[in-house]
């Protein structure tokens, strides 16, 4: 499937062009992990579904990726930056459990 | 994400937890529930409806969503990355401040060996030219103010610290400490020693001078700046009468009263045959040329049996 091409193909480009992220941005680095995906396995279980739409994937990868970075970001400034991450990471696992159990019900039953 | 601001499309999502009908269910019961985006329901929806999308829009739907996978591939290595270049950088600093105090110490084990050497050698010299040596009024001095090397029978007196006492209601450490040897013990063992006929004392290998500090800096004891480990060994070369006198005497009792209630260790043995290095070179106040005509002084013999 082209997804899980794409994904290794941007696998690769991470390991070969080794980017090194700006110093302000590194501590929002794994919120954008954990939100990117949580957008991903929306997806897949979308697809497994039957409701899958692009756009609706694009805008939620995107949205979710700057809404959580958003987030930490507010919380550093106004002090309590721990706080929100810890719920931002919790909101996102709640959902990504989620789709992963729905998935999971997909592939051992039907 | 985009919270729902109506109910389930399902409707079977609804339980006994809704509040009323109309309601929705709550933020975390629909977080629960489902965790999937509406607006994948809402797009089907339409889809139903209005029919597949046109050609177009699903080429522009397809390069969107790769670059969004392919995006999602290179956050989870630049991640990953991340985690692995700075974990080692922690254990790498260390290593290298360790490896630099070893280098340190080493360096100062050499010059402490130097200048011991030299030393020697210039009491050598000396020796040759004032007519000094072994037995001489010179060779007695250094013997007992601590800048020449000894051997001897005498006591040890070893001291430790107690196990730390836990408070038995909350099973926090206590506050207070009794079976801790402070400066003040190692101070008062010692000047028992001196009083008891000690002719040189040596603590952990630091030999004692009449201008020897025993302090407490923090948790440590030091003696004359270098600090001790423990177990605290204090080795005193003197009469075989001092074994009998110190463990007689005031400050013997005391501790050994602190040693069975308290847990300090607290051990004093004969010790025969014990080698007291000299101490550091005090720095040179005062000197003065030797007259002419070399005196010689013969001292009285030693006045106990130990040391030389």
């Amino acid at each position: 499937m082209f997804a899980v091409l794409a994904m290794i193909v941007g696998i690769a480009l991470g390991v070969i062009l080794e980017p090194t992220v700006p110093v302000a941005l590194q501590p929002y680095l794994p919120i954008a992990v954990v939100a990117a995906l949580d957008a991903v396995f929306g997806g897949i279980r979308a697809r497994l579904d039957g409701i899958f739409d692009d756009k609706q994937f694009v805008i939620s990868f995107v949205s979710n990726v700057l809404v959580a970075a958003l987030i930490v970001y507010l919380g550093d400034q106004l002090g309590v930056g721990g706080q929100l991450s810890t719920g931002v990471v919790v909101v996102l696992g709640v959902r990504i459990f989620g789709n992963v159990a729905a998935i999971r019900r997909h592939l051992f039953r039907a | 994400m985009s919270a729902p601001a109506a109910p389930p499309p399902s409707g079977a999502d609804r339980g006994n937890l809704d509040q009323a009908p109309g309601y929705g269910p709550d933020f975390l019961t629909e977080l629960f529930r489902n965790p999937l985006d509406a607006g994948y329901a809402d797009v089907a929806a339409r889809r139903a409806t209005a029919g597949p999308p046109r050609p177009t829009a699903r080429r522009t739907g397809f390069v969107l969503r790769t670059l969004a996978l392919v995006g999602t591939g290179l956050l989870l290595s630049v991640a990953y990355q991340q985690v692995i270049r700075s974990a080692p950088e922690a254990t790498s600093v260390r290593n290298g401040l360790v490896s630099d105090v070893q280098a340190r110490q080493a360096e100062t084990d050499a010059m402490q060996r130097q200048a011991d050497q030299l030393r020697a050698q210039a009491a050598r010299l000396r020796d040759q030219v004032v007519g000094a040596g072994a037995g001489s009024l010179l060779d007695e001095m250094e013997a007992r103010t601590g800048l020449a090397r000894v051997t001897g029978d005498g006591v040890t007196v070893t001291m430790a610290d107690g196990p730390a006492p836990t408070d038995p209601v909350t099973g926090k450490p206590a506050d207070k400490d009794p079976g801790r040897v402070v400066d003040f013990d190692l101070q008062a063992v010692t000047n028992q020693l001196w009083h008891d006929g000690a002719e040189a004392i040596a603590i952990n290998g630091q030999r004692l001078t009449n201008a020897s500090t025993i302090r407490l800096a923090g948790s440590a004891i030091l003696v004359d700046l270098a600090p001790l480990a423990q177990p605290y060994v204090i080795e005193a070369i003197g009469p075989s009468s001092m074994l009998d006198a110190l463990k007689d005497s005031q400050v013997g009792t005391f501790y050994h009263y602190l040693s069975t209630t308290y847990g300090m260790r607290f051990n004093v043995d004969a010790q025969d045959g014990l080698a007291l290095p000299a101490a550091a070179d005090p720095q040179l106040r005062l000197a003065r040329p030797i007259p002419p005509t070399p005196t010689a002084t013969t001292p009285g013999s030693p006045p106990s049996s130990g040391g030389h």
